[in-house]
């Protein structure tokens, strides 16, 4: 009898490409077959995820009933549904749950070592890592985030053209890059002070606000809306979904892509050098 | 009385147990404070946008709707002050086998696991939300209405209760799905439901649904109904039933919560 193949099966069956990323390939796999190990677990936190997003989609309808208006600061109701479901494949990509508060926890029980030990490289783990963590969150929610998107259909006026596609795929990666390596700075910081979540509450609960990820930016007044679009957040949610939802085109389009490149090498950087500084102060303390 | 004495003077000292050891991270009750601070400043400021944009939300005024926002913030401060820290580690408990030290002492083993800690540094956020809703009541040309008051205090137990009866039924789960340790955030995403008025669930499939989350399932009652009898048209019948709904939540609670310690298998321990 033929065998039949798991979903880690077929996670571990990936081919591998060529060297020298051999070894992060290896780190993916395995991470994804980790993941894939809870998979209702990621179905039913899913679905009870939905529940925040129907309950925004029911008040921004009845905001527009209340204000007798067709369109508030450009979003019709159709635009701000579709908003908010374009945010959510914006976190997919640039969420890090765990990240900083994970690097700050090896520093300070002396776990780092088993990077320093091997011939690894901790910042292209944890990118491998967190890159199979994405890969196996998208393909277990597809279905029901599918579902969605095909039950509000009706508010997307279609497939946008094949130039913005590849902008909105741009915008999500850079995303990505910025989510992780922000965060990886954050937990960096745990070199030089002990307790990094703290500040890492505040940071995320602000960072909910003012990424876009309530509400579109436009909304609120013309100095803010402008003040918040100058700062690296807007591009973990409300960017590559305005690109989407091609309401940033043309010069915006391309002066947004090139400032979200900025920021992710700016913070790729940030997290090279201040892991190179910290590296000099660890004392490898504890394990 | 005397039974019901005795747990008061064992919930005090555990309050004053968990206070002592509260001030010994002075740091950590700071910042949790700024955060949460933070947090109502970002429901404000949501709400400021709102209502640049209209002047009613599902048929609730400004200061209506500051006044439900303000109590959604205070009840949900309340909750966690007294109960979402022990729910949260009853998972824990089950996996490693540490509840048989609960269950082998003398006293209410619902008392013990929902109560015994009390989380102060979110105490903070009760008095916040209150001053939210002092300002609604005082920018809303609020008339003193001393029923209205003791109406309010009364449907605000009953919400309390509602509340406590729901995140008791979802800790009970723990026991079955031992890996269950994000209580708090299903909580958090459940308790959507009691953050926006019941009348934004209206159209075709959201008009059902929200009877459903207000008669079936009546999350939603915890905050609209103290809500609506301080602001609004009181519905008697609203409240007698949010009153009765308590009351059977509350007894289904301790049920599921007995039927679950029966099937605890204490298997770490």
């Amino acid at each position: 009898m033929k065998p039949t193949l798991s979903v880690s099966d077929a996670a571990l069956a990936l081919p591998a490409p060529a060297s020298p990323f051999k070894k992060y390939w290896k780190i993916l796999r395995i991470s994804l077959v980790e993941r894939l190990v809870y998979r209702a677990d990621f179905i039913v936190s899913t679905i009870f995820r939905f529940l925040p997003l129907v309950t925004s989609f029911l008040l921004w309808q009845a905001v527009f009933d209340g204000s007798q208006q067709q369109s508030l600061s450009g979003f019709d109701r159709r635009r701000m549904i579709a908003y908010l479901l374009m945010v959510q494949i914006s976190r997919m990509f640039s969420s890090m749950p765990g990240l900083a508060g994970g690097i700050a926890r090896d520093i300070r029980d002396g776990n780092l070592k088993k990077y320093l030990l091997q011939p690894i490289d901790m910042i292209a783990y944890l990118v491998s890592y967190r890159a199979a963590h994405k890969m196996a969150y998208i393909v277990t929610s597809a279905l029901p985030y599918g579902l969605l998107f095909f039950l509000c259909r009706d508010v997307f006026d279609g497939w946008p053209d094949l130039l913005t596609l590849l902008a909105y795929a741009v915008s999500l990666a850079l995303a990505f890059l910025i989510g992780f390596f922000f965060e990886a700075t954050i937990g960096m910081i745990g070199f030089w002070f002990l307790e990094v979540t703290s500040f890492l509450y505040i940071i995320n609960t602000v960072n909910f606000f003012v990424s876009g990820h309530m509400f579109p930016l436009d909304l609120l007044p013309p100095f803010w809306s402008h003040m918040l679009q100058l700062l690296p957040f807007q591009y973990l949610a409300y960017f590559p979904a305005m690109v989407f939802l091609e309401m940033k085109t043309g010069q915006e389009l391309v002066i947004g892509l090139v400032m979200e490149l900025f920021w992710a090498v700016l913070f790729i950087v940030l997290a090279r050098v201040l892991f190179k500084f910290g590296l000099r102060r660890y004392s490898a303390y504890g394990g | 009385m005397h039974q019901f004495l005795r747990y008061v003077r064992l919930w005090t000292a555990l309050a004053r147990f968990s206070l002592v050891r509260e001030l010994a991270f002075r740091t950590n009750f700071l910042v949790k404070i700024v955060v949460e601070m933070l947090w109502l400043a970002i429901l404000i400021a949501f709400y400021e946008t709102i209502f640049a944009k209209t002047s009613m939300v599902a048929g609730w005024d400004r200061y209506q709707y500051l006044f439900f926002l303000g109590f959604y913030f205070a009840l949900g401060g309340l909750l966690e002050t007294l109960f979402l820290e022990n729910c949260n580690n009853f998972a824990d408990l089950v996996r490693t086998g540490d509840l048989d030290f609960y269950l082998l002492k003398p006293m209410d083993e619902q008392f013990l696991v929902s109560c015994r800690t009390i989380d102060w540094s979110c105490a903070p956020n009760v008095l916040m939300g209150a001053g939210v809703m002092l300002a609604a009541l005082v920018f809303g040309g609020w008339e003193f209405d001393v029923g209205r008051l003791l109406l309010f205090l009364i449907t605000l137990v009953c919400g309390t209760g509602l509340a406590y009866g729901f995140l008791l039924l979802l800790t009970a789960a723990s026991v079955w799905f031992m890996r269950n340790q994000s209580l708090f955030e299903m909580w958090w995403l459940f308790s959507t439901l009691m953050r926006y008025p019941r009348e934004i669930f209206s159209g075709t499939w959201a008009y059902p649904a929200g009877l459903f989350f207000s008669f079936v399932i009546p999350i939603m009652l915890v905050t609209n109904v103290p809500a609506q009898v301080m602001m609004r048209a009181i519905e008697p019948k609203l409240v007698a039933y949010a009153a009765a709904a308590t009351g059977v939540v509350l007894w289904a609670s301790r049920r599921f919560f007995k039927f679950a310690l029966e099937r605890y298998r204490s298997a770490s321990s």
